[in-house]
This record gives structure tokens, C-alpha cells and sequence, in this order.
């Protein structure tokens, strides 16, 4: 897994193959962002209507499920099944980079605080940091299996 | 890139109108859409930017955009709970849209694995924890900040 791992770092530094028209990319970034950001605002209101608000329950599935999906797309691309440089941006700087967010997780535990519950707060914290890296473990071990 | 500051008012001027003819049930998630996109994009050139300035060894775009998403979620919501009065619209335009895209937790903990997997134990360390302590101190600062204007 190291070894597939590895070949990510020369992905991150454009070793697929450039797009061909100069708007593909932007398109593909935004074509990918609009339902990332949506399912993300849809999924945080039911989230609060069905388990209320006392916890950011919302974010955190979010962050976690948007973590383990992304370690199954990089390592999808590394695996060569996905070759498109489009089809990778749309998915994983579009959808997956909008789908997940951090300022609302930094909001999220600043408020958390704020309520006075302390080992609430660092569960939420530290939580969603440390289960987001095992998501995204998860999520390399699931696209090997299918790879 | 001719006037910029006029052409982006004027884009903006156009998302609210565009905003306002919509159904009010349209109107949140066009909202969000909107601020999706730009955050999305800002979001790509600035880590493509920063790679080529700082190179690719130590994830700084994701770094800073995730520290100064933080900074102007504390500063804006703080703002328009306390100091101005904005329409919904407007606010889950830049807060859920535009912020929410704007960072990105998925690549963050991707950034991590793949400094781990480089093999710098330290380095890898300092970004996870420094990443969730500082984020919400720049935060904190936000607030602060916005509390404190004039």
C-alpha cells in the first residue's frame, strides 16, 4: 500500500496528462462543486432536524464520509481507473473539496466550546481529525479491493 | 484582468437579481451554488499557485486556505449576528456557498496521509495538529476581530 500510496505525490504534481481545452478544468471544478456544496447543505439540515443541534452531527458525518470517499477516488486515480484529469478534478477538488469543510468544523467546535462541555467539545475536535484519517484509510483499502 | 472591482460588482449585482426573480424555495440552494463555485475555484488556482511558489513538498495552499477559511467564517458570522443586518440570502451565499467550498477537510486529511506516506514523522504531525489547533484560534480572531471594529 506504501508503494501505491507513493505514487500519489507525483500525481499531486500533474503527472496525468493536461486537459486539452483551457476551460475544461475550471468547468469540471464547478460542475463538481455545485452538488458537493448542495448535498452538504441538504444533508446538515436533516442532520439538525432528526438529531437536533446540541451536536454538530451534520459536519461530522460529512467530513467523515467526504474523508473516506476521497481516499477511495485518489486511490482510484493512482490505480489508473480513473484517467481523466477532468473526471478526477470534478470529483475530488469539486465535489469531495465542497462536499467537506473546515471552516464549519473550526465554527462548529468554537461554538461547541462555547456551550461550556468540554469533553464534548474535544470529542468533536480531535474526533472528527482522528476518524477522518481512519475514513480515509478506509477508503484507500475499499479501492484496492475493487482495483 | 480590466477593472476588476467593477466587473465583479457588477457580477454580484447580477447573482442578486438573478436571486431575487427566483421562487423562495429556489433561492437558498441557488445561493449556495453560487458561492460553491467561486469558493471552489479560488480554492484550486490559489493550491495550483501556491505549489508552484512554494513547490509540492509541504501542503501549504491547502494550509492557507483552510487557516484563512477559518479566519473569515469567525469574522463574517460574527458580523452579521451582531454588528449588520444581511438577508439569508446573502448569508448562506458566503458562509455555506462560498466558505463551506472555500476550505476543504477531505484534502486535508489526504495532505496528511501523504506526507506520512513521504515518510516525515514531524512534519506530517505539525501540519494534522497544527492544521485544528490554529484553524479555530483563526477563528477565535475572527470573531475577535469583527467584535472589534469601529
Amino acid at each position: 500500500m506504501v508503494a501505491c500510496l507513493q505514487d500519489l505525490i507525483p500525481i499531486a504534481m500533474g503527472a496525468l496528462p493536461p486537459p486539452t481545452n483551457a476551460l475544461d478544468v475550471p468547468i469540471a471544478v464547478s460542475i463538481g462543486a455545485i452538488p458537493g456544496a448542495l448535498s452538504r447543505y441538504y444533508l446538515t439540515l436533516l442532520c439538525a432536524r432528526w438529531l437536533g443541534v446540541s451536536f454538530p452531527f451534520g459536519t461530522f458525518a460529512i467530513n467523515l464520509s467526504g474523508s473516506l470517499l476521497m481516499g477511495f477516488f485518489a486511490a482510484l486515480t493512482v490505480e489508473r481507473i480513473i484517467l481523466s484529469t477532468e473526471l478526477q478534478l470534478l470529483i475530488t477538488t469539486g465535489f469531495l473539496g465542497s462536499y467537506t469543510t473546515f471552516s464549519t468544523y473550526a465554527l462548529d467546535t468554537a461554538n461547541l466550546r462555547r456551550t461550556g462541555n468540554r469533553s464534548l467539545t474535544l470529542l468533536y475536535w480531535a474526533g472528527s481529525v482522528v476518524l477522518g484519517g481512519i475514513c480515509l484509510e478506509i477508503g484507500i483499502r475499499l479501492a484496492q479491493l475493487f482495483g | 484582468m480590466p477593472k476588476p472591482v467593477h466587473s465583479s460588482g457588477q457580477g454580484l449585482t447580477a447573482i442578486f437579481s438573478i436571486l431575487r426573480t427566483q421562487n423562495p424555495q429556489l433561492r437558498l440552494p441557488l445561493a449556495v451554488s453560487f458561492g460553491a463555485i467561486a469558493g471552489a475555484l479560488c480554492r484550486y488556482y490559489l493550491t495550483l499557485g501556491c505549489n508552484q511558489w512554494f513547490g509540492t513538498a509541504f501542503p501549504y495552499g491547502t494550509l492557507l486556505i483552510n487557516l484563512s477559511g477559518a479566519f473569515l467564517m469567525g469574522f463574517f458570522t460574527t458580523l452579521v449576528i451582531e454588528r449588520i443586518e444581511v438577508s439569508p440570502d446573502f448569508r448562506t451565499l458566503i458562509a455555506v456557498g462560498f466558505l463551506g467550498s472555500y476550505t476543504t477537510f477531505s484534502t486535508y486529511e489526504l495532505d496528511t496521509e501523504k506526507l506520512l506516506v513521504s515518510g516525515h514523522w514531524e512534519v506530517t504531525a505539525l501540519y494534522w495538529i497544527c492544521t485544528a489547533i490554529l484553524g479555530v484560534l483563526c477563528l477565535e480572531l475572527g470573531n475577535f476581530l469583527a467584535r472589534r471594529l469601529p
